[in-house]
């Protein structure tokens, strides 16, 4: 349990792109103010997440594990 | 209603308009590769073909051709400025997001975005856009062979947009006119400026009918769109409305012509699409970081600093070259092929940071729509064998001038 993924989501900087929702419809979608909110992060491949979190536009996007940010954008 | 000769929408040939308005450059991309392998920001000016070099400011120019470092400057927006287009593209369009800086980019996207995100699009998807494109393809469905630039590319964005608008269907001919005419305007300053004009005189009667009787389109949702107590003005909603054309029409049928180019000249992969079309969402992003619609985008250093180890000036155009970076070795293998299976799905066809694609999701939306009718109805599409030189062209703005097909009507 204590090795799932945790997605993070920086209200005040995202901009409501629907970028994480176009790459992971199942761990992302938008709220009714316009940013974006996590659904599931199980749903997605961690991969797919390292892209998605990567690709935000904004960088609003963090990835976390057992309370530590894992090194995204190592491409 | 100001320019009364309106009436004739295609009887001026849009692609006279292409050599001054896009450059006629067919590959610019080797001398992106040597220019980039030098270094992946030049200071000055740099021959990479005919475009991008034609501003000069005080401070010369800077040319940035690295994904990273197109990707730093346009997350780093209180360094690099959109107020560079402050000048033609706001003497055109009258002030847009486009040319606003935080934090009023953000208050007056917020604004406009509702309309424009996945889910809303859904309504639009099957009656509205499947709609133009199918009536399109009813123009050449059983001939045998079309041009698919000047018979669909190039006809169903404007189509869409106008039909998104709530425009009556008698408008469409000269809506497309002012479109196409404002889009054009580096190659005719005084015909763009005109259209322009014209288009806010026609827009204000539009709105005033839609306050009266508020109906389901984008131009009633502007109207009444409010957050946190912030409305549009009308001189706002003017400007927006004119920036969709050249940002959403000229996008997208440029897009979508390189995405059938593409798919067109790699059979197999074309195959592979027709049969599996859950394909074709990945051939559309390796189409728009193959070949962008929009391979250059401006910046303005708003102060002294550096980028890649080079020393930028305040006040210097930053040109970014995202079909170079889309291209670049450093982060791509065989960066020049057109491989909708590679594993690097991310590109900046869409730009990147605040200012990215307002409409990609349309865009995306639209792209699949038509390719996906046109595979419906028409079987065996390919390129006319006796087609000659078929190619993509352009600096700035690139697709195919034409694409003749032949198919085997359905």
């Amino acid at each position: 349990m204590s090795h799932r993924i945790e997605i993070r989501i920086d209200v005040d900087t995202c901009m409501g792109s629907g970028n994480c929702l176009f790459w992971a419809p199942e761990s992302f979608d938008l709220c009714d103010d316009g940013h974006a909110v996590v659904l599931d992060p199980e749903a997605t491949d961690e991969d797919r997440l390292i892209v998605v979190a990567d690709g935000c536009p904004v960088g609003a996007i963090s990835l976390w594990r057992d309370g530590e940010a894992l090194d995204k954008g190592a491409s | 209603m100001t320019t009364a000769e309106t009436t004739e929408p295609m009887a001026f040939d849009p692609y006279e308009l292409q050599d001054t308005v896009a450059g006629n450059v067919r590959d610019p991309f080797p001398r992106f590769a040597e220019l980039r392998r030098q270094s992946p920001v030049h200071v000055g000016k740099v021959d990479v073909g005919n475009g991008p070099n034609e501003f000069f400011g005080p401070v010369e120019p800077v040319t940035v051709l690295g994904f990273d470092e197109c990707v730093q400057v346009l997350r780093d927006n209180e360094t690099y400025s959109s107020t560079v287009y402050e000048g033609v593209m706001g003497m055109v369009m009258g002030k847009t997001i486009l040319q606003m800086d935080e934090p009023e980019h953000r208050v007056s996207r917020a604004l406009v975005s509702p309309a424009f995100r996945s889910k809303m699009l859904a309504r639009w998807e099957e009656g509205l856009v499947r709609t133009v494109v199918n009536e399109l393809i009813d123009q050449f469905a059983e001939r045998g062979k079309a041009d698919l630039v000047r018979e669909l590319t190039f006809n169903f964005p404007v189509q869409v947009i106008a039909r998104i608008l709530g425009l009556p269907r008698a408008d469409y001919p000269r809506f497309q006119r002012w479109a196409i005419e404002i889009t054009s305007v580096a190659a005719n300053w005084d015909r763009g400026v005109a259209a322009s004009e014209a288009l806010r005189d026609y827009f204000s009667g539009v709105l005033a009918e839609r306050r009266a009787d508020p109906a389901d389109d984008l131009i009633s949702e502007l109207v009444n769109v409010e957050v946190d107590g912030q409305k549009l003005t009308d001189e706002e909603i003017y400007s927006f409305l004119r920036l969709l054309l050249p940002a959403g029409v000229e996008t997208t049928y440029r897009a979508t012509g390189s995405l059938l180019f593409a798919l067109l000249t790699h059979p197999d992969q074309l195959a592979r699409v027709v049969e599996d079309r859950t394909l074709l969402a990945q051939a559309i992003e390796e189409s728009v970081r193959w070949e962008p619609p929009v391979t250059l985008i401006l910046r303005r250093a708003m102060k002294t600093t550096e980028l890649a180890g080079v020393k930028i000036d305040e006040g210097a155009d930053v040109a970014l070259l995202l079909g170079a970076a889309n291209r670049d070795e450093r982060k791509y293998e065989n960066p020049d092929e057109f491989d909708m299976f590679r594993d690097s799905k991310q590109h900046i066809g869409f730009g990147f940071g605040v200012h990215v694609c307002l409409g990609m999701h349309l865009a995306r939306m639209e792209s699949r729509v038509a390719v996906n009718t046109l595979f419906d109805r028409l079987g065996d599409l390919k390129l006319d064998p006796a087609a000659e030189d078929v190619h993509i062209e352009g600096m700035a703005f690139r697709s195919p001038l034409s694409l003749p097909v032949t198919f085997r009507a359905r």
